[in-house]
Parts: C-alpha cells; structure tokens; sequence
C-alpha cells in the first residue's frame, strides 16, 4: 500500500515535470492565435482578469509586424450592449486593417488605469487610444502589472505583498505552469476560466430568456442624430497646460516616439474646455492630441453608450482624422 | 484564498517537515511554534489577545478563570460580529472562540481533566482549521496529534483530498458566485430562483471546499480532523440537514445550547410540554447559531427561521400516527427523492436573508412569489 501511493506521488511529480517542458511552447501557440488573430478583440465579460496576460505579452512580444493600436476607457469603449464586432474599436479595425487593434476597455474604469496600463505597454505599441474619464486607477492593477511605487502614491493603491510576491517569482520561474497559468487562461478563454464557464451558463441563461449583463441585439434601429468629432479651438492666448495624467502621458509618449490620442467625449449640457484641449495639443503635438467627439443622446442606448451605427462612426471619425494627419 | 498564498504554503511545508523531524514529545511546539508565526503574519498584534484567552482557557480548571474565559471570549466574539469594519475581525475568531469555550465547559465538567499548555496553544493555533473550521474538540486533536504516522499514503490522499476542495472552490463555487452577483440587477422571478438557487449551490462548494482543504492538510500532517459536511442536499428532513452541515458547529450547539436549554427548562413548569421545550431550545440554539454568523437582522432571522423548521419537523414528526410513519410509502423512492427536495427547497429559502441585507432579501422575495410591486 505504502509503496504503490509513494509510487503513485513520485509518478505525478515526474508528469508535472514533463508537462511543465510543454507550457511555454503551447502558451506562444495560443497567445499568437489570441493576440495576433484577425479577429476583434475585447476583454470578455468586461473582465479585468485578462487585463495583466494582455500586458505581459504585448511587454513579451515588442516587436511586431503590424501596427498596433490599443483603445482604453470605460464601458462606452468596451461595447456595452454590442457585440465585439459592434464596439468602437473593431470599427476601428476595420477601417485600418493593416493595424492591430486591442480593445483594452473595462465597464467603470477611469484615466488612471489607462494611464498606468499605457505607461506598462508603451515601447510595445505604436498609437493609444486613451478615453479622457475621471483619474482614478483600479486598486487591483499592482497585482496585475508592474506598478512603481512613486505611481502607487499617486493613485493611492497598495502594493502586493513582497514576501508573496517574491515566493510567486521564484515558484513562477521553477513551476512555469504556475508562472504562466493567467497567461494560459486568458490565451484559451480570453478570460479567467471561471468567466469563460459563467459566459457559457449564461448562453444557457440566454435560452430561458433571462436578462444578462450585456444584452447583445443583432438589430437596431437606424440613428438620427450625428457624431461630430472636432479638434480644439485655440484660444487666444496659448498658455502651459497644468500637469495632469494627460501631459504626463504625453510626455512619455513623446519621449518614446509613440502616440497618444485623448477623447474628449461631449454630451448634451457637458462642454469641453476648448482653451485648455487646444493648449495641450499646440504643446504636445505631433505625440499627443485631444479630439473632441460629440454624441447626440439620439445615438446612443441609454443616454451614455453609442448604438452600433454610431460607435462605426465614432470609429470612421477617429480613422479619417488619424488619416489626415 | 488563504490556503493558496505562497506563505501558507510555505509555513505549511516548514511545519510538515519539523514535524516529523522533531521526536514525537515536540510535535506539539512543533505545531505551536508555526502556528504562532501563522497568526503573526495574517493577524498581527491579535496574536497577542489569542495568546491570553488560551493562557486564560488553561487556567480555566478554576471558577473564577473559567468565567473571566468564558466572558473574554463571548465578549471579544459579539465585539467582533457586531462592529462593521471587518479590518477588526481577526483571522476565524468565531471558530476559535467556540473551541476555546469547549474546552472551558469540558474542563468545568471534569471531562478535560489533563490539560498541557502547549497542547493547548497547539490546538489554540492550529492554522489549518484557523480560516474556516472544523470546530475541533480538545481530546480528539491532541489524540490525533499523539497518534500521527508519517505516510505517503497520508500524503496522497491529503493531497488529493486538497485538489477536490480547490475544485470544488475555483470551478464550481466562484463560477456560481458570478451568477449570484446578478443580484444587483434582478428584473424577473425566474432570474431570482436560479441567483437562489445558484447561492444555495455555492455557499455549500464554497464552505465544504475549505473543509475539504483544511481536512486534507490535517490529514497530510497525519492528523484526523472531523468532518464537516456529509451531502447536506440529500437531507430528507431538515433534522437530518442538519447532521450533515456544518457538522461540527450543529454538534457543538447541541452539546453547549440545545441540551443545557432543554435541561434547564425540564426542571421548569415547562417539564409538562416536552414538545414546547423542544421548540424553545430550538429557537434559542439557532438564533444563537445565526448571531454567530453576524450579528445582524438578517442573520437571525435565518437563524430563527431554521429553529422554526426543525421545531415544526419535531412536532410533525411526534403527532404522525404510527400507522402513517411506519407505512411502506414512507420507503418508497419517490417519496423519498420528493422529501429532499423539499429539504432542499426549504433550505434554500432560508438562504436569502443569509445572502442580502434584509431590505434588499424582503424585495428579492417578493420578486421570486410575484408579488413585487
């Protein structure tokens, strides 16, 4: 007895072993197929667990073949209520197919995550895509990418624990089926795997007709209003733009030759300071702007998110302008 | 998840091979010593207040330190459940304080008669049982602790007996948790009952996952824990659901509540309505049972409402005439498969004030009987 369960530990120990010689071949297989793929991509269910994989390969992988364009924002870039294929930025890709085009949204998340995620994936990208909404950055992203400790000041978030962290280091590297199980999941599923089993029992769900998190409809009905995207008026004195999670930005993106692209999205009763978007762009220029794009509530869903007509022309405005450059 | 942080882990390992290094005299500082560094780590300075109940719980041998224990502990327990910042709650204190009043009362009762400081500090400290049970009883643990054999045959089937309960925690019980979040936008009855019903599913995964993990890391040491859960969902009666949740907490309160009420108001004018007792020490042991789990509304509503259901079954069950209980049909398979669901359903039912703050469960019930406005 003693014997066949030792035989049967030693065994397992010597399959983990062999096994684990395979996870990094698989994993290149499976993030290229995720990653590179012609295929829209989005954060399923708005999840934030694939958020830290998508970092660490595009951090893996800086060079590229193609032109790599990442969106970041909040629900209205993710595609509330569309399908991937609907949402702001696979309009976008379609327009530029000879670009790679990652939304990178998540419901509720503000500039401050943008920021930290773009400050990680800078040298890997070409152009940002960056919502301008609120400053906040989400408290779970020191676990999920590298964070300095001067930005966890900033944003007032607490740093993982460095004896967990560092015991996750060293198993990560001595187990890579442990380092790079996120990694695994997120190129399988496109998500944790606990997400990718919920999305499936919700399709079940979809079948008895219970209302879902996002309601996806192939129909909709033909918008009346029009989406106006704009660059800032000049004022007429130009002045230096205070510091601000968008000039520090852009001050990184100039310093690495990349490019930052801030939406400004205006609503019926909410302006846009013209005077401060344009003294950002005559400072930043050509390495970062602010466009202003003006959504008619007749456009949208729920008075905030674009129906899908409109969302292809807030991607048609943002290629046209990107092409006029 | 505690049990999956790389520190647990790792002390977990220390202590597993100290363990068996040691000559078997020491296992208990062994078990001591780690144990101490486990709440150091997870709980800081309460290490410290655990420190001095156990101190206070060895000396409770006489009267006076046997109520200081008993009140420290109940005290610091309602402190804990009642005040909302839960920074304060520190590491499994409901567990914790209900195994230290055992040993107590069992000391009192003269069934502890021997008790060793370091045993006690052992069993006080043990981390695996520390995050969410099984309530341990004294004599067992050290037993267990006196009897444990090195064996890959505990090994294996404690590691085994682990990758079920983190199975059961990572595919089943946070699975369903994402379709129990829905609450927050719960627009018809149907989409009500299945967020019940996958709550019901999940706390039971959830709960009996850490039992699991925490049994297969006792078994790995070669030390038996009790179990927990036995197929609470195949309960044919609430009584019997009973004796198969939360196995060692519904031990604990018949011991400690359900008997001592029921004795004391034998010796009342109540001594006449056996049936009337019941009742009461029911309600009395299971509103007891929900203010452990928090000490809000909610929670004793839940608790109340279990103490009526196993008070009602009690009634039932005695005013049944023989000729009806000792029929065949009562064997029959539909008959029984239709008693657990039932079961099941009733206690289902009950976990809606468990799940939500009452307001919010009084809307949910409305919403699931159609009678929302």
């Amino acid at each position: 007895m003693r014997s066949r369960t030792a035989r049967r530990l030693v065994l397992t120990l010597v399959w983990l072993l062999i096994f684990d010689r395979a996870v990094p071949p698989l994993l290149e297989l499976a993030e290229r197929r995720h990653y590179e793929s012609a295929a829209a991509f989005r954060f399923e269910n708005s999840d934030l667990f694939a958020l830290g994989p998508l970092v660490d390969y595009l951090r893996d992988h800086p060079r590229h073949q193609r032109r790599r364009v990442v969106f970041f924002g909040n629900s209205m870039i993710f595609g509330y209520f569309l399908t991937p294929a609907q949402a702001i930025p696979a309009q976008f890709q379609t327009l530029q197919p000879e670009a790679r085009v990652y939304n990178a949204a998540v419901n509720g998340q503000e500039m401050g995550t943008s920021y930290l995620v773009g400050k990680a994936i800078l040298d890997s990208v070409d152009v940002i895509y960056v919502q301008v909404i609120g400053e906040k950055a989400n408290e779970m992203l020191p676990s999920l990418i590298p964070v300095d400790d001067a930005d966890l000041r900033r944003f007032h978030l607490t740093a993982p624990n460095r004896v967990e962290a560092r015991l996750q280091r060293w198993l990560g590297c001595a187990w890579r089926a442990y380092g790079l199980n996120d990694r695994m999941q997120a190129a399988l599923f496109g998500t944790s795997t606990r997400v990718f089993l919920y999305m499936h029992k919700r399709d079940l769900a979809r079948a008895f007709d219970v209302r879902t998190l996002q309601p996806a409809a192939d129909s909709w009905p033909p918008i009346a209003g029009h989406i106006a995207l704009r660059a800032p008026r000049l004022a007429a004195t130009v002045h230096v733009p205070p510091r601000s999670l968008k000039t520090d930005l852009a001050e990184l993106a100039r310093s690495h030759g990349k490019r930052v692209v801030f939406m400004q999205f205006e609503w019926r009763g909410s302006r846009v300071n013209d005077a401060e978007a344009g003294a950002f762009n005559a400072a930043y220029a050509p390495f970062a702007e602010t466009v202003i794009v003006t959504v008619p509530p007749e456009v949208t869903i729920d008075g905030q998110h674009p129906v899908p007509a409109a969302a292809a022309q807030i991607a048609e405005a943002l290629a046209r302008h990107e092409a006029q450059r | 998840m505690i049990f999956t942080e790389l520190r647990f882990v790792a002390l977990f390992v220390a202590c597993w091979i100290t363990f068996y290094l040691v000559p078997r005299r020491y296992r208990a500082a062994v078990l001591t010593f780690w144990g101490a560094a486990f709440y150091l780590i997870y709980a800081g300075p309460f290490f410290v207040v655990v420190l001095v109940l156990a101190i206070l719980a060895f000396f409770s041998g006489r009267r006076a330190a046997a109520w200081l224990t008993g009140i420290a502990t109940v005290g610091l327990l309602v402190y804990f459940k009642g005040t909302t910042t839960s920074i304060l709650v520190p590491l499994g204190f409901s567990y914790l304080s209900f195994e230290l009043l055992h040993v107590v009362m069992e000391r009192r009762r003269g069934r502890i008669e021997e008790l060793s400081l370091i045993d006690l500090l052992a069993f006080v400290f043990f981390a695996p049982t520390r995050v969410a049970g099984p309530i341990k009883r004294y004599p067992d643990f050290v037993a267990a602790v006196r009897d444990a054999e090195p064996s890959s045959a505990n090994v294996y089937a404690g590691l085994l007996r682990i990758l079920f309960g983190l199975a059961k925690k990572y595919l089943l019980a946070d699975v369903l948790a994402l379709t129990v979040a829905e609450q927050t936008y719960v627009s018809s009855a149907l989409h009500a009952w299945i967020i019940v019903f996958a709550y019901s599913l999940q706390i039971y995964f959830d709960f009996s996952a850490y039992s699991d993990i925490a049994i297969g890391l006792g078994r790995i040491l070669g030390i038996g824990l009790p179990e927990n859960f036995r197929w609470p969902y195949l309960a044919k009666n609430i009584r019997e659901f009973w004796d198969r949740w939360h196995i060692t907490l519904s031990h604990w309160v018949r011991d400690y509540v359900f008997v001592p009420v029921g004795r004391t108001l034998f010796r009342g004018p109540l001594r006449r309505s056996p049936i009337v007792i019941a009742a009461i020490s029911y309600l009395v042991t299971f509103a007891i049972v929900g203010a452990w789990h928090g000490l809000t509304p909610a929670f004793l509503l839940w608790g109340v409402y279990h103490g009526v259901l196993l008070s009602l079954y009690h009634v039932v069950r005695l005013k049944t005439p023989v000729w009806i209980a000792d029929h065949r049909w009562y064997e029959a398979r539909a008959v029984r498969a239709a008693s657990v669901m039932v079961t099941f359903f009733c206690v289902t039912l009950g976990w809606v004030p468990f799940m939500m703050p009452l307001p919010q469960a009084q809307k949910m019930l409305a919403l699931m009987f159609g009678v929302a406005r």
